[in-house]
């Protein structure tokens, strides 16, 4: 199986959090989650996935856009 | 009545008006606080002494403006109770404004209201050159623009670099909106410029290996700023500071490098353009032992 991949470099805050919420839910707990994402979104998307107790397990870059792997947290519920 | 007599009651807040025999009466606001109770005493002053009007300043103060001449002992007398005294004017140490800090607003890093109150019961109302105008911000997004003020103090993170669980992945080099953080030219460390840090933490909340951690969670000092006919930028003094005493000393230090150096009527950033900002640092620093 793929890992799932959500795009959010049309996306400003509040929203990119918003949407990798709403990608989170679909995925199991332990399962990863490819986030693409502006360098603006970083800190607000990375803080909050932080909060909720989520991991973020690996990053790259594609010039000035970034890919982050987000493992669900155990804990989550949804 | 004489000038003198006119400029007595402006230094206990109580200003002249254009109206003959009328005045704008300023009360003693620390951190722009006020309980409900003291609002309505206010209210009841205003609508009994004055016109029904209040003016709220530039700088969280409140004045009760057309309160006339024979009116403003009986004025200060019904606020007594509620705890809101009159203000200050001419060469004083300002009302002390603040933010909410970080009991309410979430971008908090400190008290400032608790500071605030601090540096209000030490320094409120005393003499100096000229006007002295200190103002404290929670954290560096600084919505008490601390750098207009003859003092101001900023909530500030400053950060340290953890190598051993750093991936190197760069998300904190992109996020620092300064610019400070470089990789070393093995690429092996990262470096941290002071000078450019503004304390924002977002390298530490961005960083998803918890390589970027909080060194201190304290304050800066900024010195010399104003705005008025010429305005003109604080400057940072001291390093980071850790404690609330800290902060205290310096600002302490500050006003008596102001009261030495300082010439009546000359605001202090003016001061500083004399005699330079080493001067300032010099003298805090060997009063303080701050660093």
């Amino acid at each position: 199986m793929t890992t799932p991949l959500l795009d959010i470099t049309g996306d400003v805050c509040p929203m990119t959090f918003v949407k990798v919420k709403m990608g989170l839910q679909r995925v199991l707990p332990l399962g990863t989650l490819i986030v693409r994402l502006k360098e603006e979104a970083l800190k607000n998307v990375i803080s909050s996935l932080k909060t909720e107790g989520h991991r973020v397990t690996n990053v790259s870059r594609e010039g000035t856009i970034f890919l982050l792997e987000v493992e669900k947290t155990t804990g989550a519920t949804k | 009545m004489n000038e003198a007599d006119y400029k007595e009651l402006k230094k206990g807040g109580m200003m002249r008006q254009v109206e003959v025999g009328l005045f704008s009466v300023r009360l003693h606001v620390v951190g722009g606080r006020l309980s409900t109770p003291q609002l309505r005493a206010i209210r009841e002053a205003a609508d009994r002494f004055g016109r029904g009007e209040i003016h709220l300043t530039s700088r969280q103060g409140v004045e009760i403006p057309h309160v006339p001449q024979d009116a403003l002992a009986a004025l200060k007398e019904l606020l007594a109770p509620s705890g809101v005294g009159v203000g200050v004017c001419g060469p004083t140490v300002r009302t002390v404004t603040a933010c909410q800090g970080c009991r309410v607003c979430p971008s908090g890093v400190i008290d400032s209201p608790e500071l605030a109150c601090a540096v209000d019961r030490e320094l409120y109302g005393k003499p100096v050159p000229h006007k002295f105008k200190v103002g404290i911000s929670g954290c560096v997004n600084n919505c008490m623009k601390a750098e207009e003020n003859d003092a101001g103090i900023k909530g500030w993170i400053e950060p340290r670099w953890e190598g051993s669980a750093c991936a190197f992945c760069g998300i904190c080099q992109a996020v620092c909106p300064t610019k400070a953080i470089s990789t070393s030219g093995d690429g092996k460390a990262l470096t941290i410029d002071e000078t450019l840090c503004i304390g924002c933490g977002d390298c530490i909340a961005s960083c998803p290996t918890g390589s970027m951690r909080e060194k201190i969670r304290g304050y800066r000092v900024f010195a010399g700023g104003k705005f008025g006919r010429r305005p003109s930028l604080g400057r940072r003094i001291l390093g980071v500071l850790q404690t609330k005493e800290e902060v205290m000393a310096a600002i302490v230090a500050v006003l008596g490098f102001f009261r030495e150096h300082g010439k009546p009527r000359e605001r202090f950033g003016d001061t500083l353009q004399r005699t330079g900002f080493p001067a300032l640092e010099t003298f805090v620093k060997e009063r303080t032992g701050l660093q």
